[in-house]
């Protein structure tokens, strides 16, 4: 009796993950193998061509793109994200907290209409390029918009709060006696640092990496808005086949593919790092 | 005091015209149900044709093509007596047979239709439909940063205007202008020649400094880009903004979506429609709706009237519509357009 109703308490939660995630997810995988008929149809051959078409260099530079893309961004994350959360980490109950809101304000409002402000700062005629022309840095105004730098940029500015929220988490638990000890046994503050410091802070750092790597494989609006369109992710592809190339199968299959890249470096991570958790923020 | 009198002044000029709808109102002689999109017709233009005719005009609309088709099917060509949609939609209409051929003598005005919009795919010998205003995407261009004059399609390709054209996004729309540009068919199913159109789209990457759907014209506006290839909206809205540019219709030919009224086959009142319709190719009429609508002329007879913005110069001649290929065709425009967005980015 007492087991039944635990089960009666859990079963919409059940019910809602059968139906709206693997539903879809089951949806997802048999559709990738579904056979593409002329206009926005398909039907339900089974045909393994929506797989073989990615090996169309075309296509594979797709995945080349947006693995390069995620990690630049990654490692400019970590670049400017690692000091930052340090810091933070070591400021006062009072800096800590004003730090947090500040990083978490943007959030307020839409990523969208954040990212049309870069577009108001890039631009020929824009802030950024006044403000070089007034002072002499430049004679002609750069063309920096729509161009892989300015995708960067949106890229690195959406994606840097995980990484500074991950690692000042890590940072916050660090018991900071141990880096004395260390400091007391004669280890230099660099040594200190590499040997302590880094170890403790390696999982929200790993985490860090982890949710800015994942969410940038997939992140092409970014790229649509401040690239232009010019640099084609497997996300943008994903969402061109969907909607205007009208190739449902093919768009499945490309997700399918994307999402066992990203559940790699799951994988990867759980293996570098021993846990199954993602520090800090999850 | 001038402000003080003014709220009293537009409340009386209301009531005004609300007495004298009231004391224009004839006698109604049946209705015609009018189909269609939302915001089709200025209301005077429906007032106008209820004053002389007495037929009273029930304005009913809807969202998409698609629920067009479903509803009219449902309703075996009856329930209205004019629909005014889409191209394709059209085509699919005719084929379910569900449009009535008109009756010409009963449209003396018929002769009004511009032919650059006639003979098309959905219509071919002209039986069914009376176009109702066309969306032509065309080339925008500001003559002071480009430093030549362009008329062509093909003048997108100069290598002068490295970096510097914008475009909107749909593959098509793309891979059927270059198509133009090399006199062929913005719909061939010929995948040799669509694959030569690929390869001369990688030429055309350098040049493409944004390729997108919305808000396209922004980029002349605010110095991204010094020619632009934009829909009809986005070349009425730029052209306001700044009145120095210059529209091209392209030699090579048009790319336009169309739409069209017909009547359908079991059209409760179709004496009504016709006279409708020949109302519509009255041009002061046309010259009204078009205006107001924003999208272009496709009355022969009002283009001396309507707002030069919206008439396709004499000399362009033809213009094509984009429509469904096959899945292989469809498969290589597709590939043409990832290959092509990939270049521009290098």
């Amino acid at each position: 009796m007492k087991r039944g109703r635990i089960w009666l308490c859990a079963a919409p939660l059940y019910a809602f993950t059968l139906v709206f995630v693997l539903g879809p997810a089951l949806y997802l995988v048999a559709l990738s193998f579904a056979q593409n008929t002329a206009g926005t149809g398909f039907c339900w051959a089974f045909t393994l061509e929506n797989f073989a078409r990615m090996r169309d260099p075309i296509y594979l530079k797709c995945f080349r793109e947006s693995f390069r893309l995620a990690l630049s961004t990654t490692v400019l994350n970590v670049l400017l994200g690692y000091p930052f959360g340090y810091f933070m980490g070591r400021l006062g109950a009072r800096g800590k907290r004003l730090l947090t809101f500040l990083i978490m304000a943007p959030f307020w409002t839409s990523s969208l209409i954040r990212l049309y402000g870069w577009i108001i700062l890039l631009q020929v005629k824009g802030v950024f390029n006044r403000v070089l022309l007034w002072l002499g840095v430049v004679d002609e105004p750069l063309k920096i918009l729509y161009s892989y730098p300015a995708v960067l940029i949106g890229m690195v500015y959406a994606l840097l709060p995980f990484m500074i929220l991950a690692v000042y988490t890590s940072v916050e638990k660090l018991d900071w006696t141990l880096v004395e000890a260390a400091r007391d046994l004669g280890a230099s503050r660099v040594k200190a640092f590499c040997t302590v410091t880094l170890r403790l802070t390696l999982p929200g750092l790993m985490s860090g990496v982890v949710l800015t790597f994942v969410p940038s494989m997939g992140l092409f609006f970014i790229a649509d808005i401040l690239g232009g369109n010019k640099i084609v992710l497997v996300g943008s592809l994903i969402q061109d086949q969907m909607t205007r190339g009208g190739n449902q199968p093919f768009a499945a299959a490309l997700a399918l593919v994307l999402a066992a890249m990203t559940t790699l470096m799951l994988w990867l991570y759980r293996r570098l790092t021993g846990t199954s958790e993602l520090e800090g923020v999850v | 005091m001038i402000k003080k009198l003014f709220a009293p002044l537009c409340a009386a000029l209301l009531l005004l015209g609300m007495l004298a709808g009231c004391a224009g109102k004839q006698e109604t002689s049946g209705e015609l149900v009018l189909y269609t999109w939302e915001g089709m017709f200025p209301q005077e233009v429906l007032d106008g044709f209820t004053e002389r005719t007495g037929t009273k005009i029930v304005y009913s609309n809807f969202d998409y093509d698609e629920t067009m088709l479903e509803k009219l099917t449902a309703a075996n060509g009856g329930d209205y007596d004019v629909v005014i949609a889409d191209d394709y939609i059209i085509e699919q209409a005719v084929r379910s047979g569900l449009v009535a051929a008109l009756d010409k003598s009963a449209i003396p005005n018929f002769g009004n239709i511009n032919p650059l919009y006639q003979g098309q795919f959905y219509d071919p010998d002209d039986a069914y439909t009376v176009p109702y205003g066309a969306g032509i995407p065309l080339i925008v261009y500001d003559p002071a940063a480009t430093g030549f004059e362009i008329t062509r399609y093909e003048d997108l390709w100069n290598p002068a205007l490295r970096d510097a054209v914008a475009i909107t996004a749909n593959y098509r729309v793309i891979n059927g202008i270059t198509l133009l540009s090399m006199g062929e068919s913005m719909n061939t199913e010929d995948l040799d020649v669509i694959a030569q159109a690929g390869e001369k789209l990688l030429d055309l990457a350098p040049n493409i400094r944004l390729s997108q759907d919305d808000n396209t014209q922004d980029a002349l506006l605010n110095g991204e880009a010094s020619a632009a290839f934009l829909y009809t909206s986005q070349v009425t809205q730029v052209l306001a903004a700044d009145p120095s540019l210059e529209v091209v219709y392209p030699a090579e030919g048009l790319g336009f979506g169309i739409m069209a009224a017909f009547v359908p086959v079991n059209a409760p009142n179709a004496s009504a429609a016709h006279a409708f319709l020949n109302y519509l190719l009255e041009p002061e009429v046309s010259k009204a709706c078009f205006e107001w609508l924003g999208y272009y002329n496709t009355n022969g007879a009002a283009d001396d009237i309507v707002d030069p913005q919206l008439v396709v110069p004499a000399s362009v001649t033809s213009g094509e519509i984009i429509q469904n290929v096959s899945e292989a065709a469809n498969d290589a425009y597709n590939r043409n357009w990832t290959a092509f967005k990939a270049a521009c980015g290098q």
